[in-house]
C-alpha cells in the first residue's frame, strides 16, 4: 500500500483523539456521581 | 426619548470624555505606525512588493489596533460604574451600544485619517483619483469591525484577562471582512484602478448582518 | 444500562464495518490510491462537526428565549463536540495533502474556513472557561455563539471568492462531483458511523455538564444548611463543613 503511513496515522490519530475525550468525559462524569451522592446523602440526614 | 437621540447624546459625552485627555487616540495613532513600520524593517519589501502587500499590511494595522482601542470602551464605564447609571436611565439598550459604537468609528476614523497618507507616503502608493472610492471602502470596513468590537468588548467586559480575550474573540470574526477589505483596497491601488463591487458588497454584507444581530440581542449584552 | 451496552454493541459494530468498507469495499481512486481512503473519515467528521456548531447555535438561541440551563449545557457539550470534529478534519486533511500535494497544508477555501471555524469555537469555549458567573456566562457565550454562526456563511463566501480569483494548486478532484455509487455508499456509511460515535458523545457530555450544575446547587444547599444551623446556634459539627 503505497502511503501507508499517513493512512495508519490518520486512524490513529482520529482513533486516540475520539477515545482520550470519551475516557476523559467517562472520568469526570464518575466522579461527578459520586460527589453528588455524597452530597446527596448529606443533605438527606 | 428616542434612540436616534440618545444615542447622539451618549455619543457627544463618549466624544467630549476622551477629548478632554485624547490618550486613547494619541496610543492607537501610534501604535498603528509601529505595525507600519515594523512590518517594514521584518520584510524589507521592494516598491513592487510594498504595492502588493501593502493593503494587507495597512487593514492589518486597522484591525490591531481597533482590537486594542475597543477595549476600553467599556472597561471605563466599569471602573466607574457609570454602566448601571446607564441602564436606569430612559434610553434604549441599543442607544447605549450603538452611541457607543459610533464613539469608536469616529475615534478610528480619526486614526485612519492620519494613517493613510503616512502610510502612503512610506510606501510610496499614489492615492491620487481613488480617494473618494477609498473612503468608501474604509468606511465599511472600519464600521464592520467597530460594530463586531463594541459588541465582544462588552462581552469580554466580565471577563478574566479580557486585554487578551477582546482581540482573541474578534479577529476570528473579522476574517471575512478582512479578506473583502484587503481585495477592494487591492483592486483600488493597482494600475487602473476599480472599485471591485463584489467584495464591496460583501462589506455593506457583512456591516448589516452584524447591525441587525447587535439589535436583536443587545439586551442580553448589557444585563446586571 | 442494558441500553447502553447495546448501543455500544451497535455502534462499535457500526464503525468496524464502516472501516472495512473504507479500507477494503470502496474502490481504488484512480491518481490517489490508497491515501485517498482518509477521505472517508475525513469528510463524515467535517460533517459531524458542522452540525455540531448549527446545534451550538440553536442551543445559544433557545437559551437565550428560555433561560433553560439545560439549553446551555447542550451548547457547551455541542460546541466541544464540534470542536473534536474540527480537529480529525484539521489533521486528517494535512497527512492527506502531504503525500498528494506534497505541501502540508495550502491556504484553500475548503481548508481555510474549517481553520477559521476551529478558531471560532475554541474562542466560544475559552470564553466560558473566562466567564465566572454562571449566568452571565451562560447568557454573554450564547451572544458570542450567535454572532460565530451567523460568521461562517460570511466565512465561506469570502473565501469562495478569494480563492477562485487567484491562481489554484490541484482541487481535489472528483469530490462530490461525479463521486462512484460505490464510494458515495461508502461515505454514506461513515458518515452513520461518524454520527453514531459523536451523538453519544455529545449526550454525555451533555450529561456531565447537567450533572455539574446539579452538583453546584448541591453545594450552595449544604453551604446553606451549615449556615442555618449556625445561625441558629447549635453546635456546628465539624462534618457539615464542605
Amino acid at each position: 500500500m503505497k502511503n501507508f503511513s499517513f493512512l495508519f496515522t490518520a486512524w490513529i490519530a482520529v482513533w486516540v483523539i475520539f477515545f482520550g475525550y470519551q475516557v476523559s468525559i467517562a472520568n469526570r462524569l464518575t466522579k461527578l456521581r459520586d460527589e453528588v451522592e455524597r452530597l446527596k446523602q448529606q443533605l438527606g440526614r | 426619548m428616542s434612540t436616534a437621540r440618545a444615542a447622539a447624546i451618549l455619543l457627544t459625552k463618549e466624544l467630549r470624555l476622551e477629548f478632554r485627555t485624547r490618550e486613547l487616540l494619541n496610543t492607537t495613532i501610534i501604535f498603528a505606525m509601529v505595525v507600519v513600520v515594523l512590518f517594514s524593517f521584518a520584510f524589507n519589501p521592494t516598491p513592487e512588493e510594498s504595492r502588493r502587500y501593502g493593503p494587507g499590511l495597512l487593514w492589518i494595522a486597522f484591525l490591531f489596533a481597533g482590537s486594542l482601542m475597543l477595549h476600553p470602551s467599556f472597561a471605563r464605564e466599569q471602573s466607574n460604574q457609570t454602566l448601571d447609571a446607564l441602564r436606569m436611565a430612559p434610553v434604549s439598550t441599543f442607544a447605549i451600544l450603538l452611541g457607543k459604537m459610533l464613539a469608536n468609528f469616529i475615534f478610528l476614523s480619526l486614526a485612519e485619517v492620519v494613517l493613510v497618507p503616512v502610510f502612503a507616503v512610506l510606501y510610496n502608493v499614489s492615492l491620487a483619483g481613488v480617494i473618494g472610492r477609498l473612503i468608501l471602502v474604509l468606511v465599511l470596513g472600519t464600521l464592520g469591525l467597530v460594530i463586531t468590537g463594541t459588541v465582544f468588548s462588552a462581552v469580554s467586559a466580565h471577563a478574566r484577562m479580557r486585554e487578551l480575550l477582546l482581540p482573541l474573540l474578534l479577529l476570528p470574526i473579522l476574517a471575512p471582512l478582512l479578506i473583502a477589505a484587503v481585495e477592494a483596497t487591492v483592486s483600488l491601488l493597482a494600475d487602473e484602478p476599480v472599485l471591485d463591487r463584489t467584495w464591496t458588497t460583501f462589506l455593506a454584507g457583512f456591516d448589516i448582518v452584524f447591525l441587525s444581530a447587535s439589535w436583536l440581542l443587545c439586551d442580553f449584552l448589557l444585563e446586571e | 444500562m442494558k441500553t447502553r451496552i447495546a448501543g455500544t454493541v451497535v455502534v462499535a459494530a457500526l464503525v468496524i464495518f464502516a472501516g472495512y468498507a473504507a479500507l477494503y469495499i470502496a474502490p481504488d481512486e484512480r491518481t490517489m490510491h490508497e491515501i485517498q481512503r482518509i477521505f472517508y473519515f475525513h469528510v463524515p467528521s467535517w460533517i459531524t462537526s458542522f452540525t455540531a456548531f448549527t446545534v451550538v447555535c440553536l442551543a445559544n438561541v433557545a437559551y437565550l428565549l428560555t433561560r433553560q440551563q439545560r439549553w446551555d449545557s447542550l451548547g457547551v457539550a455541542a460546541a466541544e463536540v464540534g470542536v473534536i470534529g474540527c480537529t480529525i478534519g484539521l489533521l486528517t486533511g494535512p497527512l492527506w495533502a502531504r503525500p498528494v500535494w506534497g505541501v502540508w497544508w495550502t491556504w484553500d477555501a475548503r481548508l481555510t474556513t474549517t481553520f477559521i471555524l476551529w478558531l471560532l469555537y475554541v474562542s466560544y469555549l475559552l470564553l466560558r472557561g473566562l466567564l465566572e458567573d454562571p449566568e452571565r456566562r451562560a447568557t454573554l457565550s450564547a451572544v458570542f455563539g450567535i454572532f460565530a454562526y451567523l460568521d461562517v456563511p460570511l466565512v465561506y463566501v469570502s473565501n469562495r471568492l478569494w480563492r477562485t480569483q487567484h491562481p489554484q494548486p490541484v482541487i481535489l478532484g472528483g469530490q462530490g462531483s461525479g463521486l462512484n455509487p460505490t464510494m458515495a455508499r461508502v461515505l454514506l456509511l461513515c458518515v452513520v458511523a461518524v454520527f453514531g460515535i459523536m451523538i453519544p458523545l455529545l449526550l454525555d457530555r451533555y450529561r456531565l455538564e447537567c450533572l455539574r450544575h446539579e452538583l453546584d446547587e448541591l453545594r450552595l444547599a449544604v453551604e446553606a444548611r451549615s449556615t442555618n444551623s449556625d445561625s441558629a446556634l447549635s453546635p456546628a459539627t465539624g462534618k457539615d463543613r464542605s
